[in-house]
């Protein structure tokens, strides 16, 4: 590519007032977390087993990926709910089924009365303009061989939204609401930058001016200083458009930016899923204060006090065999005999607040006994205890009104 | 000895700008930017002009003979050649004649510029036939394999390396002598059916590398991340095959019919030469079976034919390479 070519594209993205500083001002505070408003996707128990086949001639199943086993949450309306956790977790796999890029194993996704799960793929056509996705590799998400026109209008001419006429229009109109100048209807993905053709991926998942958008790592691919256009931008057509965003991300930072929810997820499962205050200050799982004392704090690198960095031995386990009871107990610092027999309910321990762990506490508050036992019948070792009936826990995937204290060990209400 | 001002040529700056920012944005397909480059191309121009004055030749044979005064089996050995059996007027051993531009043949005294006219006929007919049908065998099996992953792709790809595996011209070799059998009391039929015999060996045997090209290349194609956008988006899977995956085949299909065509020229002519392709319709492969012995006497009559398929195939190549190039947005001239 020439330099005269890039010239007005530059200039073009520069004319977008972005940064992180002026972006702060224009939109205040981020938006504030309301666990009473109206939940727009409601994930329950979701799964998806993927099968390991032998080699040979005939092959035959020998056992199965649990890349995402039993997920719940809600997404809420014009909010956005991130998720983090380290590589295969089963975050973007999660993304991926209520996309319907995968077909679920197991679980409901109920979005507008519809359970996304069950809906068959020509039932889900008519979905697909309320659920987009923001993909992470910019530079292989846009196909290149069509120019961005007809990457932005091929949504709006699969559902017919527009007219044939007015498609190039309303690209252009598009292309003007992320930041990039509408001339470049007849451009080439390979002509951009990987900020523009993120850009240019954001244009099109709003053709259909959905409801819910999945970002899967939308900015890890791009510049640090690209990143923060890029989630600003994110951020004022979420306002503009009111979508909510399933944020799927494992830059902490970034995510604390975006989203007022955030859930921690380790090995297929949700360990700790709560609002932002909840999470980043008062995380009571080990695996999410071990991943924020890894996350640089630039305020502390200011002051020049040094926090203690948890350093996690081993590897993730394999998700073909994942260890029994807890999963994170093979690299957890507080782990006993209770955490390989039972596995930890993801207990709702705060007003917005859930954790799933036999040891839920702040760092350094670790409490002498497991926080479970009452509810799951067992004693301290994990074993059945005879003389204790095990409590039937919600399995709502929202919030209820009634939680487990973990001081008083009782159910109290909000 | 500066310049004075005078002297200096007004800077003509005034007219450039501008011109350009004017221009309307329309939609321009990518059909419309490629050919838009490929005009821009010299050597794409002057080789499409030698394909496209072939193919006019092809298409106007009988009106070009007709234009020459000559026709096609109209010699006759005893008034046409001598003692020697060579022909009594134009080369090798008189001077240039009108009434026989490139001369005539030695022992029949057929005209050998009609007999080329109607050769390149038949050379550029059975190429284009064999590389189409076997260019769109090859990509439906090819797309189907890559996306049907499973049982049918495995089944798919076994039929593709069988017939690999099967000697072209051995069967071409077989194929001759039964269908000269079969047709032998019919001459008017044997002369097609010997045309037909021989187009379908050329597909039955062309196809299997592109359908091979194809599968491999959806394959890696269709776990990109603007298949999975365009299936979010609920794009139906045949729009997903032929308007996300195939325009990024378009590379190795040109490169594939760019190959094809003088494959095919070259297959047909060294079939004829071989005398198991075509007999009773006039050929550029027959023409230099018949010219070789003469060389040492006569080179113009080998000489014809050879320029022909050397032309048109150069020409094809070159073609191919500049319309792959045209196509692929990531190259720079």
């Amino acid at each position: 590519m020439t330099e005269s070519e890039v010239a007005p594209a530059s200039s073009a993205a520069g004319q977008a007032p972005e940064s992180y500083e002026s972006a702060e001002h224009q939109s205040a505070a981020p938006p504030r977390f309301d666990r009473h408003a109206e939940a727009i996707l409601s994930v329950t128990d979701l799964k998806k087993y993927f099968p390991v086949k032998s080699s040979g001639l005939v092959r035959r199943t020998i056992g199965h990926v649990q890349a995402v086993d039993g997920v719940s949450f809600e997404v809420r309306k014009g909010s956005a709910l991130g998720l983090v956790g380290e590589s295969g977790c089963g975050k973007s796999t999660t993304g991926r089924l209520i996309t319907r890029l995968y077909d679920p194993t197991a679980g409901s996704m109920m979005f507008q009365g519809k359970d996304l799960a069950t809906l068959s793929h020509k039932a889900m056509t008519p979905m697909r303009k309320e659920v987009q996705m923001i993909f992470q590799d910019p530079y292989s998400s846009l196909n290149p061989r069509h120019t961005v026109g007809t990457i932005v209008g091929t949504p709006l001419r699969v559902h017919n939204v527009v007219p044939d006429k007015q498609v190039l229009g309303r690209v252009r109109e598009l292309l003007e609401v992320v930041g990039l100048n509408p001339e470049h209807y007849n451009r080439y993905p390979n002509e951009f930058s990987g900020g523009q053709r993120q850009r240019i991926g954001i244009a099109r998942a709003l053709a259909l001016q959905p409801k819910l958008l999945v970002a899967d790592e939308p900015v890890s691919a791009l510049d640090v200083s690209i990143q923060a256009q890029v989630v600003n931008l994110l951020r004022d057509v979420q306002q503009e458009f009111n979508i909510a965003f399933l944020f799927i991300a494992h830059d902490l930072a970034v995510v604390r930016h975006f989203c007022p929810e955030i859930a921690v997820m380790y090995l297929g499962k949700i360990v700790e899923i709560g609002d932002r205050e909840s999470v980043y200050d008062h995380a009571h799982h080990p695996y999410t204060q071990a991943l924020l004392s890894a996350s640089p704090d630039v305020k502390q690198a200011a002051i020049g006090g040094r926090r203690e960095r948890i350093r996690l031995e081993g590897d993730v386990p394999s998700p073909i065999n994942p260890p029994s009871g807890c999963r994170f107990r093979t690299r957890c610092w507080l782990a006993q005999d209770i955490c390989a027999k039972q596995e930890p309910p993801l207990l709702q321990i705060g007003k917005s607040h859930k954790v799933a762990c036999h040891f839920a506490s702040e760092l350094n508050q670790t409490p002498p006994r497991p926080v479970t036992t009452g509810l799951l019948g067992v004693d301290d070792q994990g074993n059945h205890d005879a003389g204790s009936t095990p409590t039937t826990l919600s399995t709502n995937p929202g919030y209820d009104d009634e939680w487990y204290d973990l001081k008083s060990k009782s159910f109290v209400k909000a | 000895m500066a310049l004075t001002p005078l002297e200096m040529a007004a800077p003509d700056v005034t007219q450039l700008p501008d011109q350009e920012k004017e221009a309307e944005i329309a939609g321009r397909s990518p059909l419309q930017i490629a050919l838009a480059r490929l005009r821009s191309d010299k050597i794409a121009m002057v080789c499409s002009a030698i394909v496209l004055i072939f193919v006019l030749i092809a298409i106007f044979a009988p009106l070009i003979a007709k234009l020459f005064g000559v026709e096609v089996r109209a010699g006759d050995p005893s008034s046409d050649t001598d003692i020697f059996n060579f022909p009594v007027i134009g080369p090798p051993d008189h001077g240039f004649t009108w009434k026989a531009p490139l001369g005539l043949a030695p022992n029949t005294g057929d005209d050998n510029l009609a007999e080329w006219l109607y050769g390149a006929r038949t050379s550029l007919g059975i190429a284009t036939v064999s590389t189409a049908v076997s260019t769109l065998i090859g990509i439906t099996i090819g797309l189907v394999a890559g996306f049907s992953r499973g049982w049918l792709d495995r089944v798919i790809s076994f039929i593709i390396d069988t017939f690999l595996a099967l000697p072209l011209l051995l069967i071409a070799l077989a194929l001759a002598p039964i269908i000269t059998l079969r047709f032998a009391d019919q001459p008017t039929t044997l002369k097609y059916a010997q045309v037909i015999a021989l187009t379908s060996v050329l597909i039955f045997f062309g196809w299997m590398q592109l359908a091979r090209l194809i599968r491999g290349e959806v394959l890696s194609l269709r776990e990109r991340e603007f298949v999975q956008a365009a299936r979010v988006m609920g794009v139906p899977t045949r729009l997903i095959l032929f308007k996300e995956l195939l325009p990024n085949m378009m590379a190795p299909i040109i490169v594939s019919i760019s190959l094809g065509l003088p494959f095919f020229v070259t297959a047909e002519a060294g079939f004829s030469y071989l005398g198991i392709g075509i007999v009773g319709v006039p050929s550029w492969g027959q023409t230099v079976n018949k010219a070789v012995e003469y060389f040492d006497t006569y080179p113009l009559y080998l000489y014809a034919p050879v320029v022909g398929i050397f032309l048109l195939v150069v020409a094809l190549n070159l073609l191919g390479d500049a319309i792959r190039d045209a196509f692929d947005p990531k190259t720079r001239r």
